[in-house]
């Protein structure tokens, strides 16, 4: 295996979920997510590890999925027809049927709510909730201050909190 | 990261939309390499009182001439590169010479010979605005003056 | 000492332990004391939790072996020029930074309508308003010639007389002339 396919290997889950929750669409996401790696290795000799790899290649995947989604709009209705295949997919739970369409109802709705933010506050969100990586992480992903992650990140919860008040518990 | 960072790529490429913007701009400027040379042959007398209706945009000039009558006799037009000959046949078996100097777009220089069988008559150069026009008259002809407008415009 | 809106300003980083230690443990002291920023602070987990559900709801693991045959087909797959300057232009210029392009844009726009004379000089008819016209050199090989300028038409006039010989005995012409202006 050669060394970038070994890098392919280490981060193409990662960079696929940052990408699928920009896009929410499962082949969308694929394609975007195979065109990051082409990117990175295109541009793989000019990176001389002024950063770290992954947050490079988080920042090429940010931008390529922020590019894709204003190209690829979606309606609230196609979003949950696709979305529902991945809903599939999880692991069964023994859960209270209710609860379970309620918590159904209370992901859609926050996703449309997530879809209503701009780029910077959807990309922090989706860096924090899906990676977990730090302020300081996500700021040399998008390029901008600690204190700049904070104060987005800030902002956007507050607007997914007044749009799911109805919803959350 | 690559050689140069995003910021620097940004400036990069700004700079070289602003540097293409002023490339053209200049380019512009010095690229005017044609010029228009527009000229009409008019003859002046107090032969009659009409006014050849061709020469409208003309009048107020003419009419500072004091004559009563003006005629169109010949309107051409020749695109000509700086520094090459513009020849127009001049009735009366005259011919003039127009040479754009070199100049910007706004301004223009033109030399200007007017000849008639082969005798020189008139050599001048005259620096006017692009699009506007002077006036050259005097030589004798069918009982009158013959007067000729000259106009030239940078491409 | 921090007050209820300092506090929930900084909640979600302190939820997410990107607090100082001073300041984290003044926002742990504070919440236990105020109901108020308890419940925000409770919402705010509650939010954090249907985040987390969401998104990895939606998780899904994805074969290596296929998703490197569609890399591998990019890498191999030939790529016209203005492809590549478009991916640079856009990874150079990404969206969110394009809001300032527009003002540039503007400005370059209005800079080039001033200079618009000299991109299209045949928009303009017409004798110029101000038709003004210097002669810089003049020789009438011995002739008397005028050179006269009317304000009011901005009209330049160079009048060549004809010599009292006159050349026009080649023409066999008798002039006319009127000399008056």
């Amino acid at each position: 295996m050669s060394a970038f396919q070994e890098l392919v290997s280490r981060y193409h889950q990662k960079i696929f979920m940052v990408i699928l929750g920009f896009l929410r669409d499962r082949e969308d996401a694929m394609e975007v997510a195979q065109e990051t790696f082409f990117r990175a290795f295109r541009k793989i000799k000019g990176f001389q590890g002024g950063s770290s790899f992954y947050t490079w290649l988080y920042r090429i995947a940010v931008n390529m999925a922020i590019d894709a989604q204003r190209r690829h709009k979606r309606t609230p209705l196609e979003f949950r027809e696709t979305m529902d295949g991945a809903f599939e997919e999880q692991n069964e739970v023994e859960k209270d049927p209710f609860s379970d369409l309620h918590d159904k109802e209370l992901r859609e709705n926050l996703i449309v709510a997530i879809n209503g933010l701009t780029a910077e506050h959807k990309a922090v969100i989706i860096l924090r909730t899906i990676e977990g990586l730090s302020y300081k992480e996500i700021g040399k992903i998008l390029d901008c201050s600690e204190g700049t992650v904070m104060s987005r990140l800030h902002y956007a919860r507050k607007k997914l909190q007044v749009k799911l008040k109805a919803f959350l518990p | 990261m690559s050689l140069l960072g995003k910021r620097a790529k940004r400036a990069l490429l700004f700079s070289g939309i602003l540097w293409s913007f002023a490339a053209f701009a200049g380019a512009a400027e010095n690229a005017s390499q044609t010029v228009q040379i527009k000229i009409g042959a008019i003859l002046a007398s107090n032969q009659s009182d009409e006014f050849d209706l061709r020469l409208a945009p003309l009048e107020k000039q003419l009419r500072l001439m004091k004559y009563r009558s003006y005629r169109l006799l010949k309107e051409e037009s020749q695109k000509v590169q700086r520094k090459g000959n513009a020849t127009f046949e001049i009735p009366g078996g005259r011919s003039l010479v127009v040479t754009p100097q070199e100049s910007g777009t706004k301004q223009l220089a033109l030399r200007v010979h007017l000849q008639q069988g082969g005798k020189p008559l008139l050599d001048t150069t005259v620096r006017l605005n692009s699009g506007g026009n002077f006036i050259l008259g005097g030589p004798p002809h069918e009982g009158g003056a013959l007067v000729i407008s000259i106009s030239a415009t940078a491409q | 000492m921090m007050r209820c809106d300092d506090i929930r300003e900084v909640l979600g980083a302190w939820l997410d332990g990107e607090l100082r230690q001073a300041d984290a443990e003044e926002v742990r002291a504070h919440l236990a004391g105020c109901p108020s920023c308890g419940e925000e602070r409770r919402q705010l987990e509650g939010l954090q939790k249907a985040l987390q559900d969401t998104f990895h709801a939606a998780s899904t693991s994805i074969a290596f072996d296929s998703f490197w045959r569609g890399v591998e087909r990019r890498i191999n797959q030939k790529r016209f020029w203005y492809e590549d300057a478009l991916g640079w232009v856009r990874d150079v210029w990404t969206p969110p930074q394009l809001a300032w392009s527009v003002p540039i844009a503007i400005i370059l726009l209005l800079l080039g309508m001033f200079s618009v004379e000299n991109f299209l000089p045949g928009l303009r008819t017409g004798i110029p308003r101000n038709n003004f016209a210097a002669v810089e050199s003049i020789d009438a090989f011995g002739r008397n010639v005028a050179v006269l300028r009317e304000d009011e038409t901005k009209t330049t006039i160079i009048w060549l007389y004809q010599n009292q010989e006159g050349d026009d005995e080649s023409t066999g012409e008798k002039s006319e002339t009127s000399s008056s202006f």
